[in-house]
Protein backbone atom coordinates (compact mmCIF):
# COMPACT_ATOMS: atom_id res chain seq x y z
CA UNK A 1 0.00 0.00 0.00
CA UNK A 2 2.51 2.33 0.89
CA UNK A 3 3.87 2.00 -2.48
CA UNK A 4 0.52 2.79 -3.97
CA UNK A 5 0.72 5.78 -2.14
CA UNK A 6 4.29 6.90 -3.25
CA UNK A 7 3.65 6.32 -6.71
CA UNK A 8 0.20 8.17 -6.89
CA UNK A 9 1.70 11.01 -4.87
CA UNK A 10 4.49 11.00 -7.39
CA UNK A 11 2.13 12.33 -10.18
CA UNK A 12 2.18 15.22 -8.57
CA UNK A 13 4.68 15.08 -6.43
CA UNK A 14 3.71 17.84 -4.00
CA UNK A 15 6.04 18.59 -1.53
CA UNK A 16 5.32 17.74 2.13
CA UNK A 17 3.33 20.24 4.43
CA UNK A 18 5.29 22.88 6.52
CA UNK A 19 4.45 22.52 10.55
CA UNK A 20 4.68 25.95 11.87
CA UNK A 21 6.42 26.05 14.76
CA UNK A 22 3.78 26.12 17.57
CA UNK A 23 2.30 29.81 18.52
CA UNK A 24 2.60 31.36 14.63
CA UNK A 25 -0.06 30.81 11.86
CA UNK A 26 1.04 31.30 8.27
CA UNK A 27 -0.79 33.07 6.59
CA UNK A 28 -1.04 33.74 2.56
CA UNK A 29 -0.50 36.67 1.54
CA UNK A 30 -3.00 38.99 0.62
CA UNK A 31 -3.56 39.00 -3.16
CA UNK A 32 -5.91 41.04 -5.56
CA UNK A 33 -6.03 38.30 -8.56
CA UNK A 34 -4.24 35.13 -9.38
CA UNK A 35 -3.72 34.28 -12.83
CA UNK A 36 -3.48 30.40 -14.20
CA UNK A 37 0.14 31.58 -14.19
CA UNK A 38 0.36 32.46 -10.62
CA UNK A 39 -1.33 29.36 -9.67
CA UNK A 40 1.57 27.21 -11.71
CA UNK A 41 4.12 29.38 -9.96
CA UNK A 42 3.01 28.54 -6.53
CA UNK A 43 2.33 24.75 -6.71
CA UNK A 44 6.06 24.71 -8.30
CA UNK A 45 6.90 26.01 -4.59
CA UNK A 46 3.38 24.36 -3.34
CA UNK A 47 3.23 24.53 0.57
CA UNK A 48 0.25 23.13 2.25
CA UNK A 49 -0.71 24.90 5.71
CA UNK A 50 -2.24 23.51 8.31
CA UNK A 51 -5.53 25.30 8.59
CA UNK A 52 -4.09 27.18 12.32
CA UNK A 53 -2.65 23.92 13.22
CA UNK A 54 -5.56 22.78 14.51
CA UNK A 55 -9.06 22.22 13.22
CA UNK A 56 -10.62 25.40 14.15
CA UNK A 57 -13.94 26.78 13.73
CA UNK A 58 -14.82 30.61 13.14
CA UNK A 59 -17.65 31.58 14.77
CA UNK A 60 -19.28 34.72 13.18
CA UNK A 61 -20.73 37.22 15.62
CA UNK A 62 -20.40 41.00 16.18
CA UNK A 63 -17.26 42.14 17.51
CA UNK A 64 -15.68 38.73 17.02
CA UNK A 65 -12.16 38.50 15.16
CA UNK A 66 -12.78 37.31 12.03
CA UNK A 67 -10.58 34.61 9.74
CA UNK A 68 -7.00 34.67 10.01
CA UNK A 69 -7.41 36.73 13.56
CA UNK A 70 -9.69 34.65 15.48
CA UNK A 71 -7.75 31.64 14.38
CA UNK A 72 -4.13 32.99 15.84
CA UNK A 73 -5.80 33.98 19.18
CA UNK A 74 -7.72 30.67 18.94
CA UNK A 75 -4.82 28.14 18.82
CA UNK A 76 -2.42 30.20 20.76
CA UNK A 77 -4.94 29.66 23.36
CA UNK A 78 -5.38 26.43 22.95
CA UNK A 79 -2.65 23.74 25.21
CA UNK A 80 -1.41 21.39 23.01
CA UNK A 81 -0.10 22.21 19.07
CA UNK A 82 -1.34 20.83 15.81
CA UNK A 83 -3.04 17.93 16.20
CA UNK A 84 -0.88 15.10 15.24
CA UNK A 85 -3.48 13.66 12.82
CA UNK A 86 -3.55 16.45 10.73
CA UNK A 87 -0.22 16.49 8.97
CA UNK A 88 -0.68 12.71 7.84
CA UNK A 89 -4.34 13.35 6.53
CA UNK A 90 -2.77 17.06 4.48
CA UNK A 91 -0.44 15.02 2.69
CA UNK A 92 -2.04 12.33 1.39
CA UNK A 93 -4.17 14.75 -0.39
CA UNK A 94 -3.00 14.85 -4.15
CA UNK A 95 -3.35 17.94 -6.42
CA UNK A 96 -3.62 17.16 -10.45
CA UNK A 97 -2.98 20.75 -12.31
CA UNK A 98 -5.31 21.71 -14.94
CA UNK A 99 -8.44 19.23 -14.05
CA UNK A 100 -11.80 20.11 -14.57
CA UNK A 101 -9.91 22.33 -16.98
CA UNK A 102 -6.77 24.50 -17.71
CA UNK A 103 -5.50 26.73 -14.86
CA UNK A 104 -7.67 24.46 -11.23
CA UNK A 105 -5.31 23.23 -9.05
CA UNK A 106 -7.80 20.11 -8.42
CA UNK A 107 -7.72 18.62 -4.87
CA UNK A 108 -7.74 15.17 -4.93
CA UNK A 109 -8.79 13.39 -1.84
CA UNK A 110 -9.39 9.75 -3.40
CA UNK A 111 -5.60 9.29 -2.41
CA UNK A 112 -6.05 9.86 1.20
CA UNK A 113 -9.01 7.27 0.98
CA UNK A 114 -6.34 4.73 -0.30
CA UNK A 115 -4.64 5.17 3.36
CA UNK A 116 -7.48 3.79 6.12
CA UNK A 117 -5.63 5.39 9.23
CA UNK A 118 -5.77 8.88 7.50
CA UNK A 119 -9.27 8.32 6.24
CA UNK A 120 -9.98 7.50 10.05
CA UNK A 121 -8.04 10.03 11.35
CA UNK A 122 -10.60 12.25 9.05
CA UNK A 123 -13.56 10.93 10.38
CA UNK A 124 -12.73 10.90 13.56
CA UNK A 125 -11.50 14.50 13.98
CA UNK A 126 -14.90 15.70 12.80
CA UNK A 127 -16.78 12.94 15.21
CA UNK A 128 -15.36 14.42 18.09
CA UNK A 129 -16.20 18.12 17.17
CA UNK A 130 -19.63 17.01 16.75
CA UNK A 131 -20.73 14.21 18.99
CA UNK A 132 -21.72 16.15 21.91
CA UNK A 133 -23.36 19.21 19.51
CA UNK A 134 -26.72 17.53 19.20
CA UNK A 135 -26.67 17.02 15.57
CA UNK A 136 -29.97 15.26 14.29
CA UNK A 137 -28.99 14.99 10.39
CA UNK A 138 -25.80 14.89 8.33
CA UNK A 139 -26.61 16.47 5.00
CA UNK A 140 -23.52 15.07 2.07
CA UNK A 141 -23.64 16.77 -1.11
CA UNK A 142 -23.23 14.59 -4.30
CA UNK A 143 -20.83 13.15 -4.36
CA UNK A 144 -17.72 13.38 -2.51
CA UNK A 145 -20.10 14.46 0.25
CA UNK A 146 -21.18 10.91 0.37
CA UNK A 147 -18.12 9.26 1.35
CA UNK A 148 -17.07 11.80 4.41
CA UNK A 149 -20.88 12.63 5.63
CA UNK A 150 -22.30 9.01 6.12
CA UNK A 151 -19.45 7.77 8.33
CA UNK A 152 -20.08 10.91 10.49
CA UNK A 153 -23.64 10.17 10.70
CA UNK A 154 -23.21 6.85 11.87
CA UNK A 155 -20.65 7.84 14.65
CA UNK A 156 -23.25 10.62 15.97
CA UNK A 157 -25.97 8.43 15.65
CA UNK A 158 -27.35 11.23 13.26
CA UNK A 159 -29.70 10.80 9.97
CA UNK A 160 -27.77 11.21 6.80
CA UNK A 161 -29.74 13.08 4.37
CA UNK A 162 -28.50 13.18 0.38
CA UNK A 163 -28.47 16.46 -1.34
CA UNK A 164 -28.21 16.10 -5.21
CA UNK A 165 -27.94 16.77 -8.99
CA UNK A 166 -31.36 17.34 -10.35
CA UNK A 167 -33.24 14.25 -11.39
CA UNK A 168 -31.75 11.87 -8.95
CA UNK A 169 -33.64 11.57 -5.99
CA UNK A 170 -37.01 9.88 -6.38
CA UNK A 171 -40.36 10.98 -5.42
CA UNK A 172 -41.04 14.59 -4.08
CA UNK A 173 -37.87 16.47 -4.09
CA UNK A 174 -37.42 20.48 -2.89
CA UNK A 175 -35.14 22.19 -5.20
CA UNK A 176 -32.13 24.94 -5.00
CA UNK A 177 -30.84 26.91 -8.19
CA UNK A 178 -27.32 28.34 -7.49
CA UNK A 179 -24.39 30.19 -9.54
CA UNK A 180 -21.59 28.61 -10.97
CA UNK A 181 -18.88 30.67 -12.89
CA UNK A 182 -21.05 30.19 -15.94
CA UNK A 183 -24.56 29.66 -15.60
CA UNK A 184 -26.83 28.25 -12.87
CA UNK A 185 -27.31 24.38 -11.34
CA UNK A 186 -29.48 22.87 -9.30
CA UNK A 187 -29.67 20.97 -5.79
CA UNK A 188 -32.17 18.75 -4.73
CA UNK A 189 -33.39 17.52 -1.49
CA UNK A 190 -36.20 15.08 -0.37
CA UNK A 191 -39.38 16.44 1.09
CA UNK A 192 -39.77 15.18 4.76
CA UNK A 193 -36.43 14.23 5.31
CA UNK A 194 -35.62 16.83 7.27
CA UNK A 195 -38.10 18.31 10.01
CA UNK A 196 -37.86 21.78 11.79
CA UNK A 197 -36.05 22.20 14.22
CA UNK A 198 -33.27 19.38 13.31
CA UNK A 199 -29.94 20.77 14.15
CA UNK A 200 -28.03 20.16 10.58
CA UNK A 201 -24.15 20.03 9.91
CA UNK A 202 -23.15 19.86 5.91
CA UNK A 203 -20.42 18.11 4.66
CA UNK A 204 -18.39 17.82 1.59
CA UNK A 205 -14.92 17.72 0.97
CA UNK A 206 -13.80 20.90 -0.42
CA UNK A 207 -15.33 24.75 0.06
CA UNK A 208 -14.10 26.71 -2.52
CA UNK A 209 -16.35 29.93 -3.70
CA UNK A 210 -19.05 28.91 -1.71
CA UNK A 211 -21.79 28.30 -4.18
CA UNK A 212 -23.11 24.57 -3.42
CA UNK A 213 -22.73 25.17 0.30
CA UNK A 214 -24.56 28.24 0.30
CA UNK A 215 -27.46 26.49 -1.51
CA UNK A 216 -27.25 23.26 0.73
CA UNK A 217 -27.62 25.64 3.42
CA UNK A 218 -30.82 27.23 2.14
CA UNK A 219 -32.76 23.81 1.19
CA UNK A 220 -32.28 22.98 5.24
CA UNK A 221 -33.21 26.46 5.81
CA UNK A 222 -36.41 26.21 3.93
CA UNK A 223 -37.76 23.18 5.57
CA UNK A 224 -36.84 24.61 8.95
CA UNK A 225 -33.90 23.20 10.33
CA UNK A 226 -31.20 25.06 11.82
CA UNK A 227 -27.91 24.73 9.99
CA UNK A 228 -25.16 24.52 13.29
CA UNK A 229 -21.98 24.27 10.82
CA UNK A 230 -20.54 23.60 7.46
CA UNK A 231 -17.60 20.34 7.74
CA UNK A 232 -15.11 20.66 5.06
CA UNK A 233 -11.79 18.18 5.00
CA UNK A 234 -9.95 21.33 2.55
CA UNK A 235 -10.87 25.35 1.66
CA UNK A 236 -9.47 27.18 -0.78
CA UNK A 237 -9.29 30.58 1.34
CA UNK A 238 -8.58 32.51 -1.88
CA UNK A 239 -11.44 31.86 -3.29
CA UNK A 240 -13.60 33.45 0.28
CA UNK A 241 -16.07 30.57 -0.07
CA UNK A 242 -16.45 31.27 4.10
CA UNK A 243 -17.66 34.80 3.56
CA UNK A 244 -21.08 33.59 1.00
CA UNK A 245 -22.11 31.24 4.30
CA UNK A 246 -23.12 34.63 5.96
CA UNK A 247 -23.71 33.48 9.66
CA UNK A 248 -22.88 29.99 9.38
CA UNK A 249 -19.61 28.54 11.19
CA UNK A 250 -17.16 26.89 8.55
CA UNK A 251 -14.98 24.10 9.83
CA UNK A 252 -12.54 22.70 8.19
CA UNK A 253 -9.10 20.13 8.47
CA UNK A 254 -6.35 21.66 5.89
CA UNK A 255 -6.37 24.97 3.94
CA UNK A 256 -4.93 25.55 0.50
CA UNK A 257 -3.56 28.30 -1.09
CA UNK A 258 -3.68 27.10 -4.67
CA UNK B 1 -26.13 -15.94 0.12
CA UNK B 2 -29.22 -13.68 1.31
CA UNK B 3 -29.48 -12.61 4.57
CA UNK B 4 -33.09 -12.91 4.76
CA UNK B 5 -32.37 -16.04 4.27
CA UNK B 6 -30.73 -16.62 7.98
CA UNK B 7 -33.38 -14.72 9.52
CA UNK B 8 -31.53 -12.25 11.41
CA UNK B 9 -33.49 -10.12 13.06
CA UNK B 10 -32.36 -6.94 11.47
CA UNK B 11 -32.80 -7.74 8.14
CA UNK B 12 -37.06 -6.99 9.06
CA UNK B 13 -36.33 -3.63 10.03
CA UNK B 14 -33.92 -3.15 7.10
CA UNK B 15 -36.87 -4.07 4.28
CA UNK B 16 -39.51 -1.94 5.52
CA UNK B 17 -37.45 0.89 6.05
CA UNK B 18 -36.73 0.85 1.94
CA UNK B 19 -39.29 2.89 0.22
CA UNK B 20 -40.40 2.20 -3.11
CA UNK B 21 -41.12 4.67 -6.01
CA UNK B 22 -43.53 3.95 -8.89
CA UNK B 23 -42.63 5.19 -12.56
CA UNK B 24 -39.18 6.17 -11.27
CA UNK B 25 -37.18 7.13 -13.24
CA UNK B 26 -39.55 5.90 -15.89
CA UNK B 27 -42.79 4.37 -16.34
CA UNK B 28 -42.75 0.69 -15.04
CA UNK B 29 -40.09 1.13 -13.09
CA UNK B 30 -40.53 0.54 -9.22
CA UNK B 31 -37.74 2.26 -7.72
CA UNK B 32 -36.28 0.76 -4.65
CA UNK B 33 -35.40 4.22 -2.55
CA UNK B 34 -32.59 3.42 -0.03
CA UNK B 35 -32.55 7.45 1.44
CA UNK B 36 -35.49 6.26 4.03
CA UNK B 37 -33.05 3.50 5.43
CA UNK B 38 -30.39 6.46 6.18
CA UNK B 39 -32.83 8.57 7.59
CA UNK B 40 -33.39 6.09 10.53
CA UNK B 41 -29.76 5.80 12.55
CA UNK B 42 -30.49 2.37 13.85
CA UNK B 43 -31.31 0.78 10.41
CA UNK B 44 -28.48 2.43 9.18
CA UNK B 45 -26.00 1.03 11.83
CA UNK B 46 -27.38 -2.65 11.10
CA UNK B 47 -26.96 -2.86 7.47
CA UNK B 48 -23.59 -1.25 7.86
CA UNK B 49 -23.15 -3.77 10.82
CA UNK B 50 -24.50 -7.05 8.87
CA UNK B 51 -21.79 -6.18 6.21
CA UNK B 52 -18.78 -5.71 8.54
CA UNK B 53 -19.93 -8.74 10.55
CA UNK B 54 -19.68 -10.67 6.90
CA UNK B 55 -15.96 -9.14 5.55
CA UNK B 56 -13.99 -8.27 9.02
CA UNK B 57 -12.46 -11.54 8.94
CA UNK B 58 -11.85 -12.25 4.97
CA UNK B 59 -8.88 -9.95 4.51
CA UNK B 60 -10.70 -7.64 2.17
CA UNK B 61 -7.73 -4.72 1.37
CA UNK B 62 -9.83 -2.70 -1.04
CA UNK B 63 -13.73 -1.59 -0.77
CA UNK B 64 -14.76 -0.58 -4.39
CA UNK B 65 -18.10 1.45 -4.31
CA UNK B 66 -20.00 2.48 -7.09
CA UNK B 67 -21.28 6.06 -7.62
CA UNK B 68 -23.29 7.67 -6.10
CA UNK B 69 -25.28 5.32 -3.77
CA UNK B 70 -22.14 2.84 -3.35
CA UNK B 71 -20.13 5.80 -1.90
CA UNK B 72 -22.98 5.50 1.10
CA UNK B 73 -22.32 2.31 1.68
CA UNK B 74 -18.72 1.16 1.10
CA UNK B 75 -16.97 3.88 2.91
CA UNK B 76 -18.03 3.48 6.32
CA UNK B 77 -17.48 -0.84 5.82
CA UNK B 78 -14.04 -0.08 4.23
CA UNK B 79 -13.30 1.92 7.56
CA UNK B 80 -14.37 -1.01 10.28
CA UNK B 81 -12.49 -3.53 8.24
CA UNK B 82 -9.38 -1.63 7.95
CA UNK B 83 -9.79 -1.48 4.02
CA UNK B 84 -8.85 1.45 1.85
CA UNK B 85 -11.72 2.63 -0.27
CA UNK B 86 -11.88 3.08 -4.26
CA UNK B 87 -15.18 5.17 -5.80
CA UNK B 88 -15.55 3.60 -8.66
CA UNK B 89 -17.05 7.03 -11.15
CA UNK B 90 -18.77 7.91 -13.71
CA UNK B 91 -16.50 9.37 -16.62
CA UNK B 92 -14.58 12.62 -16.16
CA UNK B 93 -14.70 12.88 -12.58
CA UNK B 94 -11.61 10.86 -11.61
CA UNK B 95 -8.65 13.52 -11.96
CA UNK B 96 -5.09 12.42 -13.21
CA UNK B 97 -4.85 8.75 -15.09
CA UNK B 98 -8.01 6.38 -15.05
CA UNK B 99 -8.74 3.66 -15.98
CA UNK B 100 -11.88 2.63 -18.12
CA UNK B 101 -14.30 -0.28 -18.97
CA UNK B 102 -17.69 -0.14 -20.90
CA UNK B 103 -20.95 -1.64 -20.14
CA UNK B 104 -24.25 -2.08 -22.17
CA UNK B 105 -27.59 -0.44 -20.87
CA UNK B 106 -30.93 -1.07 -21.48
CA UNK B 107 -30.75 1.22 -24.20
CA UNK B 108 -27.03 2.71 -25.18
CA UNK B 109 -23.76 2.35 -23.48
CA UNK B 110 -22.47 3.57 -20.43
CA UNK B 111 -18.53 3.77 -18.59
CA UNK B 112 -17.28 3.54 -16.03
CA UNK B 113 -13.32 4.75 -14.51
CA UNK B 114 -10.98 3.90 -11.63
CA UNK B 115 -7.45 5.68 -10.87
CA UNK B 116 -4.71 4.13 -12.33
CA UNK B 117 -2.77 2.96 -9.16
CA UNK B 118 -5.10 2.62 -6.84
CA UNK B 119 -6.18 -0.94 -6.65
CA UNK B 120 -2.71 -3.26 -6.45
CA UNK B 121 -2.39 -6.61 -8.08
CA UNK B 122 -2.97 -9.31 -5.29
CA UNK B 123 -5.56 -6.80 -3.48
CA UNK B 124 -8.56 -8.70 -2.42
CA UNK B 125 -11.45 -6.38 -3.23
CA UNK B 126 -15.15 -6.36 -2.16
CA UNK B 127 -17.58 -4.28 -4.69
CA UNK B 128 -20.46 -2.52 -2.80
CA UNK B 129 -23.59 -1.12 -4.37
CA UNK B 130 -27.45 -0.53 -3.19
CA UNK B 131 -28.77 -2.60 -5.66
CA UNK B 132 -28.22 -5.06 -8.04
CA UNK B 133 -30.31 -5.21 -11.12
CA UNK B 134 -29.21 -6.51 -14.41
CA UNK B 135 -25.26 -6.55 -12.97
CA UNK B 136 -23.99 -4.76 -15.63
CA UNK B 137 -22.62 -1.86 -13.54
CA UNK B 138 -21.54 -4.06 -11.20
CA UNK B 139 -19.91 -6.59 -14.29
CA UNK B 140 -17.91 -3.62 -15.06
CA UNK B 141 -16.77 -3.07 -11.52
CA UNK B 142 -15.13 -6.63 -11.53
CA UNK B 143 -13.57 -6.09 -14.89
CA UNK B 144 -11.92 -3.06 -13.72
CA UNK B 145 -10.65 -4.71 -10.72
CA UNK B 146 -9.51 -7.67 -12.58
CA UNK B 147 -7.75 -5.88 -15.12
CA UNK B 148 -5.37 -4.38 -12.39
CA UNK B 149 -4.76 -7.77 -11.13
CA UNK B 150 -7.20 -7.42 -8.01
CA UNK B 151 -8.76 -10.88 -6.37
CA UNK B 152 -12.66 -10.25 -6.32
CA UNK B 153 -13.84 -11.76 -2.88
CA UNK B 154 -17.34 -10.81 -3.20
CA UNK B 155 -20.10 -8.28 -4.43
CA UNK B 156 -22.25 -6.51 -1.79
CA UNK B 157 -25.59 -4.94 -2.02
CA UNK B 158 -28.57 -3.87 0.73
CA UNK B 159 -31.03 -5.07 -2.54
CA UNK B 160 -31.22 -7.43 -5.42
CA UNK B 161 -33.97 -7.50 -7.93
CA UNK B 162 -33.63 -11.22 -8.74
CA UNK B 163 -36.25 -11.60 -11.24
CA UNK B 164 -33.59 -9.31 -13.44
CA UNK B 165 -31.25 -12.12 -13.26
CA UNK B 166 -27.90 -9.78 -12.27
CA UNK B 167 -26.57 -12.92 -9.95
CA UNK B 168 -25.58 -14.48 -13.01
CA UNK B 169 -24.01 -11.95 -14.92
CA UNK B 170 -20.91 -11.75 -12.51
CA UNK B 171 -18.91 -14.48 -13.68
CA UNK B 172 -19.18 -16.98 -11.05
CA UNK B 173 -18.43 -14.48 -8.29
CA UNK B 174 -20.38 -14.83 -5.17
CA UNK B 175 -23.21 -12.25 -4.33
CA UNK B 176 -24.11 -10.77 -0.89
CA UNK B 177 -27.75 -9.03 -0.40
CA UNK B 178 -29.44 -8.12 2.49
CA UNK B 179 -33.00 -7.83 1.39
CA UNK B 180 -34.84 -9.25 -2.08
CA UNK B 181 -37.39 -7.42 -3.90
CA UNK B 182 -39.80 -8.94 -6.58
Amino acid sequence: MQQALQKLASLSAPPPPIIEARGRTRLPPPRCFSTAADRRRRFANRELSLSSWMATSFERSNGAKKGAEAARDQHMESDGGPDPRLAKIASSIRVIPDFPKPGIMFQDITTLLLDPEAFKDTIDLFVERYREKNISVVAGVEARGFIFGPPIALAIGAKFVPMRKPNKLPGEVISEEYSLEYGTDTMEMHVGAVQPGDRALVVDDLIATGGTLCAAIKLLERVGANVVECACMIELPELKGRDRLGNKPLFVLVSSDI
Amino acid sequence: MAAYRDKDPRIHGIKTKIRVVPNFPKPGIMFQDITTLLLDPKAFKDTIDLFVERYKGKNISVVAGIEARGFIFGPPIALAIGAKFVPLRKPKKLPGEVISEEYILEYGRDCLEMHVGAVEPGDRALVVDDLIATGGTLCAAMNLLERVGAQVVECACVIELPDLKGRERLHGKPLYVLVESH
